[in-house]
């Protein structure tokens, strides 16, 4: 089967797609490829689109302009029964009246595949999801875990060319669903499965793809790999969305030396990555600071730019602890601080003197 | 409530005593029993419970200030529970016209108080009957569109059999009474030798017609408005449904020969309330001008014969007991039909089902 | 209740034995909820049946029954109404699952105007409805004049006073009992099964044999049911609508109560026609729960 699905899975490209209900303007220019066998996840809030251009792909909605193909065919006009491409559902779909074989048998049926292959398949189905021995149960008699392998098998038995997922974790706990996600990743990778996943977690997003789409009113935002979309965000809109974040905004004054430099609003003049164009002296800036990324001056000799304060609120997290700072100006800064034993950590009311790398603050917005 | 009670306990002697008081002197107001709070009075409904409402009940109301409330439809059976149970809603009923006899014989009705009722100047027929009550007379006629039939309608059932000389669907009642005589009259029995009735010629003379029968019908109005529709050309029915229709110049007329008469039946359920008030509004229903009143309103005739001179000449050839129209007709046998009513019903569904 | 306070005092009962009690008085208390309904029920519905049973055989004897059986004549006329009851059902099955999807299915305002017709005729007098019947199927009703007007007929077809026409005034009497539960079961289905279907290749009437009718097929027996067992029972729309020449059994017990007074044998007839009807139920839903697996029971 795995090595079926190379040569059956395709690449997926959407190119201009508009759709509007009525005056609500759903997709707007939306253009994107998936190439074959990459996991590419759409990110967005909900309302952002990203379900309608999901039910595009499928074909159950059909878009006022722009076109679809997959594997190199142009499935714009066909009905969803004829693109051949795998779904997984948000809440599963399972046919609640059929066991587990014949649900995943299904789309074999409606392909008027022999049974006796279809047999062989199924088996082969469910043991990549680990359910062999699950075969005569219903829907209702299996856990969400278990539901939610069954409809990814039934999803992969017939070798679509693209796999769809719309958010399929909502309903497990945290637990299960990492395993989930880790485990859908794999069999993802293993099958060569072109994927389109739908989600608005933004973890989820980081951890199972190979590019990230973020989405928002419609529109596509940036196009990227996960550390690009996490580290350099094109827009405080993306970088607000992916990960906690601190957004500064602030003027370019004249650079002195290799780093730019930006003065905050409360007089606070930080250094800052000088990858990409630098805006010129004068220019107002918004600058992304991600939490994580300020750390104890004192532990961190290299930073260039150190900056005194006061903790406002001190939350412990296991992992790690997060401050509330207040700086210069009254300007407020999240940090996250490693949880390691020689970690100092600190109280509602201390001084302390935060310290962070150029290169972890970014220009994300020129005005 | 209790007042009620009361009265059932010593109907009996009020009624004894209210005769008596009857005879030996008038009786005044205090002498007579308590009144009741209304007269709830059962019948067919429609047109003819607003006509008897303007004739007679109206009257009575005022007279007595008892309500007179009617309800309807006539329902033989609830009868029959109803005085089984001796829970009676009814203070009288009507009764249909052919179970007169039967509801005698099986002590569902009270005997009319002579002595309240005055009907020795009815008809004999309506004279004979000492439990009902008939103030009026009904008749099951041929009746046809006059704008099919321009050269003249069907004179006789044997002409309502011919479907050379008068095509066209027809509708007879889904029901052996009155089918029966009619088949047989059709047939050239003689009209005073039709009972006992020779049932196996008369069904088989059915036969000839059945084909032609397009409308087996139910309900009273059905014939009237199936002839306004021209559903059907020809029909039987019962004179009163098509008695204003043609006052009104609808293309409409009936046929008075070989009609079969019966008798419009009221009775006081067997130990129902307030009798004495029951008699006294059955005996209004007697008095001749408030029947022809009725008669000209509705096409059924008054059965006291001093009612004839109230009519006015323009409705005298609609009304069933007119002495030309009455000479054409035959009183259907009530006492025949009480013994043979249910195996014609069965030989009737039989009948109908071997048609399917 | 004072095994509860019993069971809080004293020292914790066993696991299985609490849970044990507390089932029981979930019983009884789920008992005292339903005993007003089950009185009330006995009252008007259990009582008149037993009296009716008890006219049937009065006096120890069974000559009513030997007569309902004696000659063809109540036999037949049972035959055609089971056969006339079933015409009625599968029309009404045929028009009111299409109706039922479309209620389920579309927006809420077409839902409300396509209740509101469905309903019409469970507000419309018997005798009102029938007569519209025959303002539309008479000789001369709008049907007939249409096809004679625009010359696609000759002669006025007869299509009032048949069968045809007893079955049709039926099935617009009897389509709200179809409907009704037909919409309940569908509306109760996760559109997503259908878009899942068709996106693994199922055709519209794949879609509609393999997942709508098998999922409401609880929907179909419980409307099937309601109209079969009702159609036995009309005796106004069939008469008038008949032209007489339709005979079903209510009409034949009604005219055996209220004619004839043969309560005796109207009542045989009529436990006869429970009986019957008693028997069809059993049957469909023995057949429902062969093909419906339960719901906490094992697939096989």
């Amino acid at each position: 089967m795995a090595s079926n699905s190379d040569k059956t899975s395709g690449d997926l490209s959407v190119t201009g797609i508009h759709k509007r209900y009525g005056q609500v303007r759903a997709l707007a220019d939306v253009s994107l490829t998936v190439a074959a066998g990459e996991f590419l996840t759409i990110l967005g809030p909900s309302g952002s689109g990203k379900t309608t251009l999901l039910k595009v792909v499928a074909g159950f909605e059909t878009p006022d302009e722009g076109d679809v193909r997959v594997g190199g065919r142009d499935v714009t006009d066909l009905d969803p029964a004829q693109r051949n491409i795998g779904m997984v559902f948000q809440n599963y779909a399972l046919f609640p009246h059929l066991t587990v074989e014949r649900n995943v048998a299904f789309p074999l049926e409606m392909r008027r595949v022999p049974t006796a292959e279809i047999r062989t398949r199924v088996a082969e189905a469910l043991a990549l999801v680990e359910l062999t021995g699950f075969e005569h149960r219903l829907p209702r008699q299996l856990s969400g875990g278990q539901q939610q392998r069954v409809a990814l098998a039934r999803a992969i038995v017939f070798r679509p060319t693209l796999l769809l997922l719309d958010e399929p974790f909502g309903a497990l706990d945290r637990k299960l669903r990492e395993s989930m996600q880790l485990e859908v990743r794999r069999l993802q990778q293993r099958l060569g499965l072109t994927t389109l996943f739908i989600t608005h977690d933004q973890e989820e997003a980081l951890v199972m793809s190979d590019r990230i789409a973020v989405m928002d009113s419609g529109r596509l935002e940036q196009v990227g790999r996960p550390r690009d979309i996490y580290e350099a965000p094109q827009s405080p809109l993306v970088a607000d969305f992916v990960g906690e974040s601190n957004i500064l905004s602030g003027t370019v004054e004249a650079a002195e030396g290799a780093a730019p430099a930006v003065r905050l609003e409360g007089g606070t003049l930080i250094r800052v990555a000088a990858d990409g164009a630098v805006p010129a002296p004068g220019a107002r800036v918004r600058v992304l600071l991600r939490p994580e990324r300020l750390g104890d001056a004192g532990d961190d000799p290299g930073a260039e730019n150190r900056i005194p304060g006061t903790v406002v609120e001190s939350i412990y997290l296991g992992l790690s602890d997060k401050y509330r700072l207040r700086i210069a100006g009254g300007i407020e800064l999240l940090a996250r601080m490693g949880a390691s034993r020689t970690a100092r950590r600190y109280a509602e009311g201390d001084a302390i003197t935060v310290g962070f790398h150029a290169a972890d603050a970014r220009i994300i917005e020129v005005r | 409530m209790s007042r009620d009670t009361g009265m059932t306990l010593t109907r009996r002697t009020i009624l004894l005593a209210a005769s008596a008081l009857a005879v030996s002197a008038a009786p005044t107001l205090a002498q007579e029993p308590p009144k009741p709070r209304q007269i709830v009075i059962n019948a067919s409904g429609g047109a003819q419970a607003a006509s008897l409402r303007q004739s007679y009940w109206a009257d009575f109301e005022k007279e007595t200030g008892i309500k007179v409330v009617d309800t309807s439809p006539v329902d033989f059976g609830k009868l029959r529970a109803m005085v089984d149970s001796g829970n009676i809603a009814w203070n009288i009923t009507e009764i249909g016209g052919q179970d007169g006899f039967r509801v005698t014989q099986m002590g569902l009705a009270e005997p009319l108080d002579p002595k309240i009722i005055d009907r020795s100047k009815f008809v004999p027929a309506s004279q004979a009957m000492t439990h009902v009550f008939s103030p009026s007379s009904y008749s099951t006629v041929i009746a046809y569109r006059s704008d099919v039939f321009t050269k003249g309608g069907p004179k006789s059932w044997a002409d309502f059999w011919d479907v050379k000389k008068f095509p066209g669907p027809r509708s007879l009642r889904n029901h052996p009474v009155d089918n029966l005589e009619a088949a047989l009259m059709a047939d050239g029995v003689p009209k005073d030798k039709l009972y006992p009735l020779d049932v196996d010629r008369a069904f088989k003379k059915l036969d000839e017609i059945h084909p032609h029968i397009s409308v087996w019908w139910t309900t009273g109005q059905q014939p009237a408005q199936m002839l306004i529709d021209k559903e059907v050309v020809l029909a039987t029915g019962w004179n009163g449904r098509f008695y204003g229709l043609i006052l009104d110049k609808a293309p409409l007329a009936i046929e008075w020969e070989g009609g079969i008469l019966k008798q419009g039946s009221w009775i006081v359920p067997k130990g129902a309330k307030d009798q004495y008030w029951s008699m006294k509004l059955l005996a209004m229903m007697a008095d001749p001008k408030r029947q022809a009143q009725n008669a000209m309103r509705l096409g059924y005739s008054g059965t006291n014969t001093l009612s004839e001179q109230y009519i006015t000449d323009d409705k005298r050839p609609h009304l069933p007991l007119e002495p030309g129209n009455l000479a054409k007709q035959i009183w259907l046998d009530q006492e025949w039909w009480t013994k043979n009513g249910q195996a014609m019903a069965e030989r009737w569904n039989k009948w109908m089902l071997s048609k399917q | 209740m004072s095994t509860a306070d019993a069971t809080r005092a004293g020292p914790p009962a066993p696991r299985s034995l609490r849970v044990a009690l507390a089932e029981r008085r979930a019983a009884l208390g789920a008992f005292l909820l339903t005993a007003p309904g089950l009185i009330f029920l006995g009252l008007l519905f259990a009582m008149p049946l037993l009296q009716l049973f008890a006219l049937s055989v009065e006096g120890g004897t069974t000559e009513w029954y030997a007569r309902v059986f004696a000659d063809g004549l109540y036999t037949t006329i049972f035959l055609r109404t089971f056969e006339i009851a079933l015409f009625v059902t599968g029309a009404a099955l045929l028009i009111g699952y299409p109706v039922a999807f479309f209620l389920a299915t579309t927006t809420p305002t077409w839902r409300a105007i396509g209740f509101a017709l469905v309903m019409l005729p469970f507000w419309t007098s018997v005798l009102v409805r029938t007569y519209a019947w025959m303002i539309i199927l008479g000789r001369n009703g709008i049907v007939n004049r249409f096809l004679l007007d625009y010359g696609f007929i000759e002669r006025p077809m007869t299509m009032l006073n048949t069968r045809f026409a007893v079955v049709l005034g039926m099935v617009h009497v009897m389509l709200p009992f179809m409907i009704l539960p037909l919409y309940s079961a569908i509306v109760r289905i996760d559109p997503d099964l259908a878009r899942a279907a068709r996106g693994m290749g199922a055709s519209r009437l794949k879609i509609f044999q393999r997942i709508y009718l098998p999922l409401t097929l609880h929907g179909v027996v419980a409307g099937v049911t309601l109209v079969f067992v009702v159609s036995l029972g009309f005796y106004i729309t069939p008469a008038l609508l008949g032209g007489g020449k339709v005979t079903m059994i209510a009409m034949v017990i009604e005219q055996q109560v209220r004619e004839f007074l043969a309560w005796n044998f109207a009542g045989a007839l009529s436990v006869v026609l429970l009986a019957i009807t008693l028997a069809v139920f059993w049957v469909l839903n023995r057949w429902v729960a062969r093909r419906v697996p339960p719901a906490a029971g094992q697939g096989r």
